[in-house]
């Protein structure tokens, strides 16, 4: 029996079915504190001064938290990517506030009442200041500035080339120029951020409970931060509630820390909705000049993009979207030259960070927009187009001009299998009869790679030395005395799955069945194995963590064997581990239940062969092969592998009101080996979702002043089951030959093309009235304003 | 200021004073320990915090506990068999119906509700009944196909 490969049901949801999940907020501790945050009313005001007497004076009111108090007791926040010039930025702003709902001041109080009852009474005297909102402005000589000691707000400026771009566009016989923009949005995990912060005065010892979803990363910032070695440091994330990359903020975890030790009692911080709209992660905006150079027949030669990132107060993880963007921006085309110029830029706006897709979703989109745009220019099918430029599965693994290498998979193939399924060439009928009748059918179609796993070494590009580097996750499994078995691994997980897919790979290793194995749930940095590269991001789990947990559970299965050898008197080739036992070959009577075999490990030590170190845990760090130094030419290989999918989409748009239906979507997607088929298409279904939103509903709109609009969900819409129709999907499978079991990445690929697969049918439904779709969201009013006006309407 | 109530939760009767402005989330997790309620947004918006108040869903998050008295109040714990699931939840977990299960509970007591005065529901009408809870992670495909199955196991019939 192999359990990889196998749809089982998840272990995780028999708890989560019935209300026995352990989320963050379900977590309680003996005198438990409750935080509130007074965040800034502006986008960008000077602090004069604060008064937080009144707030101390309210019974039940145990500590308040000031800028400049954080900034006294604590150490500025270890940015993921250096600035040009060293920027301290503290848990609490302090003497300046650079984006509305940044956190000026902390209060912890026996409950979250009061403690708003206390933020209510702090006085903050601002200076309101001009604010930089729009990035494009915020470049300008004369643009209000985050940091006057930068002297800029553009945090970063590079361009990149790769081949003859201008000799590819001098001889082109056409050049495609377009401008596109993409809004801030971000997939809204429904549990909030937050954390639980201990303090034992006795040892300096700090206890975190949280849904952060990169621990490795913030115990560093933590130990820094706070001033103490990370050996005094436990961090221990619970279920968490979807993460999506929203859930890292070290701030947050800093606040807490610092209340519960002034306080010296546990405190909570939990953000309620308004402060995780407005304050916890977007994806970042910005602008993108594209240009397409191509042969008539459709051939695209070059391209050359001009991309501008909004990074709002971005100091932790400026460029990043940047940086995938140019790992992405081939976009599984065979494009000879490349030329990607990228400014990041700081705003007075929320921090953009890492949201499903990071920066991929504005590349896909903008690319793919392109190519239907080049389609209707030649007079070509939209996948006509495509067909003719993707890379062949033949040229695998083919390595793009930037560095990316795609290692397996079959383009033309997959789109081919998703028109098919789609009934293409029927729907092309039936919106030709639906024209007829006034109706506005339109389909859409749109293609992407989905990279997994990041090579951190990328950064050299934008900071010119290396850090961090490489990607890797490390596991542990144990054969218990009792025979059962243990895992647990350093990436938390958030929804995915993995104390599912983790148990049937070691179930496949050690010859029982996923039944058997208990998988840790969440992270304890002091008994999960992990690393500074630890966490649950970059759709790394195909790449290192299913390479950990194999790692940990063969070295056990090697162990058993050599013990169940000695025991039995055979030879370990003539062994094999299955049904629970260690068994010869042939003679299933001649068999080690490991039970027997852990009683040997663990108690009967005397029975071990010579040389064997008792117990029965293995302990395995995998780094992905594939990650290597930036190389000649400033190529490098920024992510790991690529799956690749394509988006087949038809909507209606309403002819008087502008509202656009999706009617239909497939997705034929390719993640290599799937190692548990039902968990595959559910992140395939609600990750093509998290497009359709951005696509159709999500924005978080700021006003010229910084102010943001929709802070709310009945501001910021989320797409319901009324706004989403039942997405179909399919499958084609060429594993990669550089993971352990051939897996790659799933969560992201139907985040990455779905904008622009929606976007391409809007515009198609449209295109008799010349529009051209070039930013998201399509909304109802936008679509009116391009329809004909009706005198009765 | 508090106030006395007298409800019944999950079949249970509770006596409690409780602060005016506590709300029946807070009060249902907080007071009485039943996590399995969760808050996702505490505007009324993303059904999260779903319960059965005399037999209707209602948003925990947007009642008070002090509005509460006189009322039989029913939770996810309290739609959970104490062995095992009850059908609906079996069809949740065959169907893949749920990833990071924080919006479930509330998924499960809507549909509760929905298959309680409809026990035929189609696609439209379990994702009508449906629209009021958001789910971030599951595209709602396999929600309403859970819902479909449970509407045609046996055991609910």
């Amino acid at each position: 029996m192999t359990w990889v490969g196998t749809a089982i049901p998840r272990k995780e949801d028999g708890r989560l079915i019935s209300g026995r999940g352990s989320y963050l907020d379900d977590l309680s501790r003996a005198g438990l504190l409750h935080c509130a945050v007074l965040r800034s009313p502006h986008a960008h005001a000077r602090i004069v001064s604060v008064d937080t007497r009144a707030a101390e004076a309210l019974p039940g009111v145990l500590a308040v938290l000031t800028g400049a108090e954080a900034a006294r007791v604590s150490g500025p926040i270890r940015p993921l990517i250096p600035t040009p010039v060293p920027i301290r930025d503290y848990c609490l702003a302090v003497d300046r506030a650079r984006f509305a709902g940044e956190p000026v001041v902390a209060v912890a109080a026996v409950d979250r009442a009061t403690a708003e009852d206390a933020v209510e009474r702090i006085a903050v005297e601002y200076e309101p200041l001009d604010a930089a909102v729009d990035p494009e402005a915020a470049i300008r000589p004369g643009a209000p500035l985050l940091y006057p000691e930068l002297a800029t707000n553009v945090l970063w400026h590079d361009t990149f080339t790769y081949g003859d771009v201008d000799g590819a566009f001098a001889k082109a016989d056409g050049v495609l120029s377009e401008r596109f923009e993409i809004q801030r949005y971000a997939s809204t995990p429904l549990e909030t951020f937050g954390v639980i912060a201990e303090h034992d005065p006795g040892t300096d010892a700090y206890t975190f409970w949280t849904n952060d979803q990169r621990p490795g990363l913030t115990l560093a910032i933590l130990a820094e931060s706070l001033h103490v070695p990370q050996s005094r440091l436990r961090l221990v994330v619970p279920d968490v509630g979807g993460a999506f990359g929203n859930k890292r903020r070290p701030a947050y975890l800093l606040i807490a820390a610092l209340l519960a030790r002034k306080a010296r009692r546990p405190v909570k911080w939990l953000e309620d909705r308004l402060e995780s709209l407005a304050a916890l992660m977007h994806a970042a905006n910005g602008v993108m000049d594209l240009e397409l150079a191509y042969r008539a027949d459709g051939t695209v030669l070059a391209l050359r993009a001009r991309d501008i990132t909004d990074e709002g107060k971005n100091l932790v993880s400026p460029t990043q979207h940047n940086l995938i963007k140019l790992g992405n921006i081939a976009n599984g085309y065979r494009i000879g030259a490349i030329q990607y110029e990228a400014y990041s830029v700081l705003t007075n706006k929320c921090p953009s960070g890492a949201n499903r897709g990071i920066g991929k979703p504005f590349m896909c989109f903008a690319v793919e927009r392109a190519m239907t745009l080049l389609a209707r220019r030649l007079g070509l099918d939209s996948a006509e187009v495509r067909l003719r430029n993707y890379v062949r599965a033949e040229e695998m693994p083919y390595t793009t001009p930037p560095g990316a290498r795609y290692d397996s998979g079959d383009y033309p193939a997959t789109l081919r299998k998703a028109l098919a399924r789609f009934d293409y060439d029927g729907w092309r009928a039936e919106q030709r009869r639906a024209h007829a009748e006034g109706r506005l059918l339109g389909l859409g179609i749109a293609t992407s790679v989905e990279p997994a796993g990041t090579n951190l070494a990328s950064y050299e590009l934008i900071t010119g030395r290396r850090a961090a580097s490489g990607s890797a996750e490390a596991a542990m499994v144990r054969v218990e005395p009792d025979g059962t078995v243990r895992a647990a691994i350093g990436d938390p997980g958030s929804g995915q799955g993995y104390e599912t897919v983790i148990a049937q790979i070691v179930a496949d290793e050690l010859g029982v069945t996923p039944g058997d194995v208990s998988v840790e749930r969440g992270f304890d940095s002091t008994t999960t194995p992990w690393l500074y590269l630890s966490g649950n991001y970059s759709n790394k789990f195909s790449v290192t963590d299913v390479g950990a947990v194999l790692g940990a559970a063969r070295k056990v299965r090697e162990k058993l064997l050599r013990i169940a050898a000695h025991r039995l008197e055979a030879a370990v080739e003539d062994l094999e581990l299955s049904h629970g036992q260690a068994r010869v070959r042939g003679a299933p009577d001649k068999a080690l239940a490991l039970r027997e075999l852990a009683r040997t490990a663990y108690a009967d030590v005397l029975g071990l062969p010579g040389g064997e170190e008792p117990g029965l845990e293995a302990r395995h760090a995998h780094q992905n092969p594939l990650a290597e130094p930036v190389g000649p030419g400033r190529r490098v290989r920024s992510q790991l592998v690529f799956s690749n999918a394509a988006h087949v989409c038809l909507v209606e748009v309403h002819p008087r009101t502008g509202f656009v239906k999706i009617l239909k979507h497939v997705v034929v997607h390719d993640c290599g080996r799937e190692l548990n088929p039902a968990i595959v298409e559910g992140m395939v279904h609600g990750s093509t979702v998290h497009g359709m939103g951005a696509a159709l509903l999500e924005e978080f709109r700021y006003d010229a002043r910084g102010q943001l609009l929709t802070a709310t969900f009945m501001d910021y819409l989320k797409p319901t089951t009324l706004d989403v129709p039942d997405i179909e999907v399919d499958h084609l499978e060429h594993p990669s030959p550089f993971t352990p079991l051939g897996a790659k990445g799933v969560g992201e690929g139907g985040a990455i093309p779905g904008p622009a697969a929606v976007a391409n049918a809007v515009e198609d439904a449209l295109a008799h009235l010349g529009v051209v779709v070039r930013s998201l969201p399509i909304t109802p009013e936008r679509v009116w304003r391009w329809l004909p006006r009706r005198a009765d309407g | 200021m508090t106030v006395t109530v007298r409800l019944t939760v999950n079949g249970r009767v509770i006596d409690r004073a409780v602060s005016a402005r506590r709300s029946l989330a807070d009060f249902l997790r907080e007071d009485l320990g039943l996590t399995g309620t969760h808050v996702g947004c505490e505007h009324g918006v993303c059904g999260a915090c779903t319960v059965l108040v005399d037999g209707r869903t209602t948003r925990s998050c947007l009642m008070l506990a002090a509005q509460c008295d006189a009322a039989s109040v029913t939770t996810i714990e309290g739609l959970t068999p104490s062995d095992g699931l009850s059908a609906l939840q079996t069809a949740f977990r065959e169907c893949g119906a749920l990833q990071c299960g924080f919006c479930t509970p509330g998924m499960i007591v809507t549909a509760h509700e929905l298959l309680a005065e409809n026990p035929t529901p189609t696609r439209e009408e379990i994702r009508e009944a449906l629209s009021g809870n958001l789910c971030m992670c599951t595209g709602y495909v396999n929600i309403v196909t859970a819902v479909q199955r449970a509407a045609e196991a046996p055991s609910d019939k």
